[in-house]
């Protein structure tokens, strides 16, 4: 009786013993698993503001443990198909590509079409709403959902090129912030890169416009590949048309700047490149009325959130009341590289 | 010493090799994988990515199927059918006999996982290049080497999961019926896949009381981390190499717990009247 | 081998419990359940009974024998080990009641993988096997998967299963219950026979007719607790110096006649028995109706039944 009852409180002492020596391992292996960014999704962790979008898919995921990817792959088949169908803008069919993200969020596809969906398809859908003041609060809102939603899926594979691309060619084509879309296409020069970041690198920084940065990277792209013909061409253009308002308006001699900057905004009233350089100009010679006017102007021929964010930044400094365009409501704020958390 | 565990655990395997119901979700697990060559169709521009998914989500759910039904029956049957009685009349003891069981059990998962993930292999082989080929040019340039590479790893994760899952049935087993040991093993298989949230649930920094915090913590320090195994994205990306020091230490953590499980299962078979 | 030359020894004891119990709480009269108390020794070299009603603790007793189960207070030895142990566990062979098997194998299979769990192998356990099965007349049937088997075959197959180590203890759980009369003596003698080569058997039943003839000695156990334990011969003559006359036919001139000094006359399965008080008188009657012309049967002491001795025992419970 004795003996068996050492064996048992001896075998339970064992299993005590391995369960403690187990746990630095295991401590190990998760920490492990945090630095190689193999931490499954979990409630509000990564997301860029609250979102409650997440709760069916924390759920989903629980449930389905390590079924995840399957399910994912399941719930996407599911979307595509009504998609297909035409009930894309359907309140149904995000929830759908959202928790595919949720349920296996190293999938880099759902996170760019539901950043794309997002920023582009809903955008356009919310043109339907009569009411002006919450048509243009509801662009706005879906336009940052899909760029926090890019911002979200890099924070899980900030490793890889797509997500990247996907949110600067958005800040760059949409939502028309230069100064974002020109960080966030320079991270995916790391990568293995098609021959095209780079010249819309440029585009972007002649948009700001920073022209002899513009012209630094077109000169890269020619020098890399002399047979590149669009920066050729945005050369010659930068040359012929604004590069001498901008070497006066770097030696100091504004009046000349503005006047040479005028002769081709006369012959395209409603480009934003000689608008952009007129305001800026007026911006650098201290002029910030005129700033604001021009960067005004510019902010409205088009959706030009770079330049309303200029004119609400001197509208501030002049103490103006700042219009509540949707460049407000978009929240600009810096987002550095997501820096994988210990 | 191990000629008992040994002569035990191939009359396990065999056994279970004879039995309709494990074969029958053999079929239809190979069916499955087949029918993911269908499925992959259904989603233009990832069909790659729906073929690997489909096919290794049957395979580690059929897997799951086998381990936890089988694994369940495997001392419980015994004891309700009475077959142990002559058994233990021979010069085997329970440990022999528990763990010829674990391992004629463990070798019956592992064998149905591979002949799973034979043909699915096979079939990626055939299918990926095709596919690869139609999309050439397309944005998503998927290298079929890192592609296969990943299905034998990921085929080689599941391995490592059941058979912490078949150790836990198999320990169930011997305490319970083996209805109640099935149902117990899937709830600690899904608790266990949350245990991260429970460690993070345990955490004082993230609002746990105390006593929250010694009640999961102790909970978490228990539970199986069946997260470990969530590796696959990882497994041979160039952009984020993974050193083998990582898979070394999660097969090391793998049979260690094993080792508690069935360490756990033995003390209670030892003391179970039969 | 050391236990051949320990068989040699004629006091070496097979079984030896001390007060082994196995309780399962109380019924509703408050009297306890299960083994209460079981001392009892078991000599080699012969079969040994314990016998009694269901549910008196018989099963429990073997279960308790072979370590499948574990004794609430006391202790047992068998040859000298203590009880679970693995080690006396080659030496012992097990029938249970009503066996229960791999149903997915054969008869040949099923002993082949038994053989094994004693380390059994070769083509020497292949000329064993077809032995034991011969024996027990298998052999032409062993093809046929235990899932398939009458309960007959399943006992066949139990028998041979538990001679596979050549045992020197053999424990059988109601080896006779459920055959037919010819599987009966069969049984009977294939225990008659490991009796004759020096093994030990110890029977749990409560078939007491198939009981009587075989075994040696007896221990009648009844609400977990052994009421009586002895030779059969002993249990069955009794004290009593009273002798039997048996007599063919059921004439009332015989009946008559043995009456006249029998303290007792019967009818008795067509035949007439006549108790005297001792032997002599007996032996006289029968000198006097042996000679009128009537045909002898019997002449021996009283001997009871074992139910008559049961009853006796166990009483009205």
């Amino acid at each position: 009786m004795s003996k068996s009852s050492f064996a048992r409180y001896g075998g339970w002492l064992m299993v005590l013993i391995l369960l403690v020596l187990l746990q630095p391992l295991s401590d190990s292996v998760n920490y492990e698993r945090l630095i190689y960014g193999l931490v499954r999704p979990m409630p509000a962790t990564r997301l860029v503001e609250k979102d409650f979008t997440v709760v069916p898919g924390v759920i989903a995921g629980a449930i389905l443990g390590g079924f995840r990817e399957i399910a994912a792959a399941m719930i996407w088949m599911k979307s595509t198909e009504l998609w297909n169908k035409g009930h894309g803008t359907e309140l149904k069919y995000l929830s759908m590509v959202r928790t595919t993200t949720l349920l296996d969020p190293h999938w880099l596809e759902p996170w760019r079409i539901a950043g794309w969906h997002l920023a582009y398809n809903m955008y356009v859908e919310a043109d339907k709403i009569p009411d002006p003041e919450l048509r243009a609060k509801r662009k706005a809102q879906y336009m940052q959902m899909g760029v926090d939603c890019l911002k979200e899926g890099i924070s899980w594979n900030p490793d890889h090129y797509d997500l990247y691309f996907e949110l600067g060619w958005t800040y760059f084509d949409k939502v028309r912030n230069y100064d974002e879309a020109s960080k966030w296409l320079s991270h995916t020069l790391q990568f293995e890169h098609p021959e095209y970041i780079e010249r819309i690198i440029a585009h972007a920084y002649e948009r700001k416009p920073e022209m002899q940065k513009a012209l630094d990277w077109y000169d890269y792209c020619i020098k890399r590949n002399p047979a590149d013909g669009t920066a050729y061409g945005a050369t010659l253009t930068i040359h012929e048309r604004y590069l001498t308002a901008w070497r006066l308006m770097e030696e100091g001699k504004y009046d000349e700047a503005i006047e040479e900057a005028n002769c081709y905004l006369a012959v395209a009233p409603n480009n934003i490149l000689p608008l952009h350089l007129k305001a800026h100009i007026y911006e650098q010679a201290g002029e910030l009325e005129k700033a604001y006017k021009w960067w005004s102007v510019a902010g409205k021929t088009a959706l030009n959130a770079h330049a309303r964010e200029r004119a609400a930044r001197l509208a501030r400094q002049l103490g103006k009341e700042v219009p509540p365009e949707p460049a407000d409501i978009m929240r600009q704020e810096q987002m550095a590289v997501p820096e994988r958390k210990f | 010493m191990l000629r008992p565990i040994y002569y035990v655990a191939k009359a396990t395997f065999h056994e279970a090799w004879r039995r309709r119901f494990l074969n029958g979700i053999l079929v239809f697990a190979i069916l499955m994988i087949g029918s993911s060559r269908v499925l992959m169709y259904m989603q233009p521009g990832a069909e790659l990515r729906m073929l690997v998914d489909i096919g290794l989500g049957s395979i580690r759910f059929f897997g799951l199927l086998i381990a936890v039904f089988m694994g369940a029956r495997l001392i419980s049957d015994e004891i309700e059918k009475r077959t142990i009685h002559t058994i233990l009349a021979k010069p085997v003891s329970r440990g022999q006999f528990l763990i010829g069981k674990f391992i004629g059990g463990v070798t019956t998962v592992w064998s149905n996982i591979a002949i799973m993930g034979v043909a699915f292999y096979g079939l990626v082989r055939l299918t990926a290049p095709r596919v690869a080929a139609a999309a050439e040019g397309e944005s998503w340039v998927y290298s079929l080497d890192l592609m296969y590479g990943r299905v034998l790893g990921s085929i080689g994760l599941i391995f490592l999961e059941l058979f912490v899952v078949t150790a836990l049935a198999v320990t169930f087993s011997t305490i319970f019926s083996w209805i109640l040991a099935t149902i117990s093993t899937f709830f600690i298989y899904f608790v266990g896949q949350m245990s991260e949230f429970i460690h993070q649930l345990a955490d004082p920094e993230r609002g746990a009381t105390p006593v929250a915090a010694i009640v999961l913590g102790t909970i978490y320090r228990i539970l199986p981390h069946f997260e470990i195994f969530d590796m696959r994205e990882a497994i041979l990306d160039p952009a984020r190499p993974l050193p083998w020091e990582h898979p070394a230490k999660v097969v090391i953590q793998t049979c260690t717990y094993v080792v508690v499980v069935i360490l756990i299962g033995y003390l209670f078979f030892n003391e179970r009247e039969v | 081998m050391c236990f051949r030359i320990r068989r040699c020894c004629a006091i070496a004891t097979a079984i030896r419990t001390e007060n082994l119990a196995k309780l399962y709480g109380t019924d509703s009269e408050g009297r306890p359940v299960g083994l209460v108390g079981l001392t009892l020794e078991v000599a080699e070299g012969q079969i040994f009974g314990l016998l009694g009603p269901n549910g008196s603790g018989k099963t429990t007793t073997l279960k308790l024998l072979l370590g499948l189960i574990f004794p609430t207070s006391g202790s047992g030895e068998i040859f000298d080990l203590k009880l679970g142990s693995p080690e006396y566990k080659r030496r012992v062979g097990f029938l249970p009641e009503g066996p229960y098997f791999y149903d997915h194998l054969n008869a040949v299979e099923l002993l082949r993988f038994y053989a094994t769990l004693f380390g059994m192998s070769g083509p020497d356990l292949e000329k064993h096997i077809q032995e034991l099965l011969e024996l027990v007349g298998m052999w032409d049937r062993r093809a046929i998967r235990v899932r398939d088997y009458s309960r007959g075959m399943l006992q066949r197959v139990g028998v041979a299963q538990a001679l596979l180590n050549d045992p020197d203890l053999v424990f059988m759980d109601e080896p006779t219950a459920g055959l037919d009369p010819s599987a009966q003596i069969e049984m009977r003698n294939v225990i008659l026979r490991l009796r004759d080569e020096g093994k030990t058997v110890f029977l749990c039943s409560h078939l007491l007719k198939d009981m009587e003839p075989i075994c040696d000695t007896v221990a009648i156990l009844s609400r977990g607790t052994v009421r009586r334990l002895a030779p059969m011969s002993e249990l069955l003559s009794g004290d009593s110096p009273r002798y039997v006359l048996t007599v063919a036919g059921q004439s009332e001139q015989v009946q008559s006649r043995l009456a006249s000094l029998a303290t007792e006359v019967r009818p008795r399965e067509g035949n007439l028995e006549a108790v005297y008080e001792d032997q002599g008188a007996a032996l006289n009657a029968a000198n006097q109706i042996g000679a009128a012309g009537a045909k002898i049967l019997h002449v021996g002491p009283e001997r009871r039944t074992l139910e008559e001795v049961f009853v006796e025992v166990v009483g009205g419970e």
